[in-house]
């Protein structure tokens, strides 16, 4: 077992063994997940805001998805595909959120957002 | 014999050394937080470092494709030059008619560019039907003559009698290559598969000559194309760079001992 001591199949067993482990992780974290809260600027839950899910190239935002959140203020996305992506939230009469941009380790990775899309009324 | 102090010496290598980092270091900086070179303050290590540049070309043009590809190039670059320039480097050691003509004739070889051959290298390899194939790819590249000469150094190295036993022993020519000089030539193997990797890992102007299909490009191709893809290049670009410099940066670092000895085989007799 000498030549597993050797630093060509070390450094490329450990390449290999990198490569597999992260394919795993992303495998098990790949269910295009998205779930967060929505509050108000003194943290009290919105329902009934829509938050919109939306991809953004150099000209154009395009909506991929959209949802409304429930009276403790949470939404939930599934299946999204993206690594790059940008969420926005707005309620009629309760203010909104602009575009916030959120980047992905790979594509469809879940995402639970520790803080709050933040709704704000517009001067 | 007086001696002298030795630190004034490591001083400057360190400085120079630091020097010939600052490119890699800001490559690598700019492609973990985008910052560019013009970026004030100026600051050695990055900002708020992030991994998303790698992330954005992985997603934004095939790169694992024209990773395949250029490794699938490799490949056959580094075996053909090992069969072939061992063979070639075998020869030289021999005696044989206009020997010395030969190695001029190797040697003016390689005074000419390539871009002088790019034409005839074309038309031959059309004519072979090797257009747009991993082949085609290799074939310039299959044998360089620096490495046939790396090979001849090497074999010249090794003690006649060796070659004569082994003829005695009715071993052929091709079996005393394989047997008894490449065994001891790991030097030269390891500069032939450092050098024809390197220079089929970066060839750019061959490749983008004879592909025609997309999916058959190789990285530095790829590189070009993600320029014209992507509006903000500034970090994912750097990113690219570090990604295709990568697999030769790991290769040289595990096979540099034997690369320094092949390149230094042959340079002093004694």
């Amino acid at each position: 077992m000498a030549w597993l001591r050797n630093r060509y199949p070390l450094t490329l067993g450990s390449i290999a063994a990198l490569a597999i482990s992260w394919n795993i992780y992303v495998a098990l974290n790949n269910d295009g997940i998205i779930t967060g809260r929505a509050v108000t600027a003194d943290q009290q839950p919105v329902g009934g805001a829509t938050v919109v899910l939306s991809e953004r190239s150099l000209l154009v935002a395009v909506p991929k998805g959209r949802a409304t959140t429930n009276e403790k203020g949470e939404f939930r996305f599934t299946g999204h595909t993206l690594h790059h992506l940008y969420l926005e939230a707005h309620k009629e009469g309760g203010g909104r959120m602009p575009p916030k941009e959120f980047r992905l380790y790979f594509k469809g990775q879940n995402l639970f957002l520790e803080k709050p899309l933040v709704l704000e009324e517009s001067k | 014999m007086r001696q002298y102090p030795h630190w004034p010496i490591h001083l400057i290598l360190l400085f120079v050394s630091a020097l010939m980092l600052v490119p890699f270091i800001w490559v690598l900086k700019t492609s973990l937080s985008g910052e560019n070179i013009f970026s004030y303050p100026p600051a050695l290590f990055p900002r708020d470092p992030h991994l998303f540049y790698y992330v954005d070309v992985w997603y934004t043009i095939p790169f694992l494709r024209y990773l395949v590809n250029s490794a699938v190039v490799s490949v056959i670059v580094v075996a053909a030059n090992i069969v072939f320039n061992s063979m070639a480097g075998y020869a030289l050691t021999r005696n044989f008619p206009a020997k010395r003509a030969m190695i001029l004739l190797f040697l003016s070889c390689m005074m000419i560019p390539f871009q002088v051959t790019i034409i005839p290298a074309y038309l031959i390899t059309k004519k072979l039907a090797l257009l747009n194939s991993y082949l085609g790819m290799a074939l310039p590249v299959c044998s360089t003559i620096i490495c046939i000469f790396v090979f001849k150094a090497s074999f010249e190295a090794i003690p006649k009698s060796l070659i004569d036993a082994a003829r005695i022993d009715g071993l052929p020519e091709w079996r005393i290559v394989l047997r008894i000089l490449l065994p001891l030539s790991k030097s030269a193997i390891a500069t032939n598969v450092i050098l024809a990797f390197i220079w089929s890992w970066n060839n750019f102007l061959w490749p983008l000559v004879i592909i025609r299909d997309q999916e058959m490009q190789t990285l530095p191709l790829g590189l070009s194309r993600f320029l014209t893809v992507v509006e903000d290049t500034t970090g994912a670009l750097y990113a690219f760079c570090i990604m295709v410099l990568l697999p030769g940066l790991i290769l040289f670092l595990l096979a540099q001992k034997e690369f320094i000895a092949g390149l230094t085989t042959g340079a002093a007799k004694g």
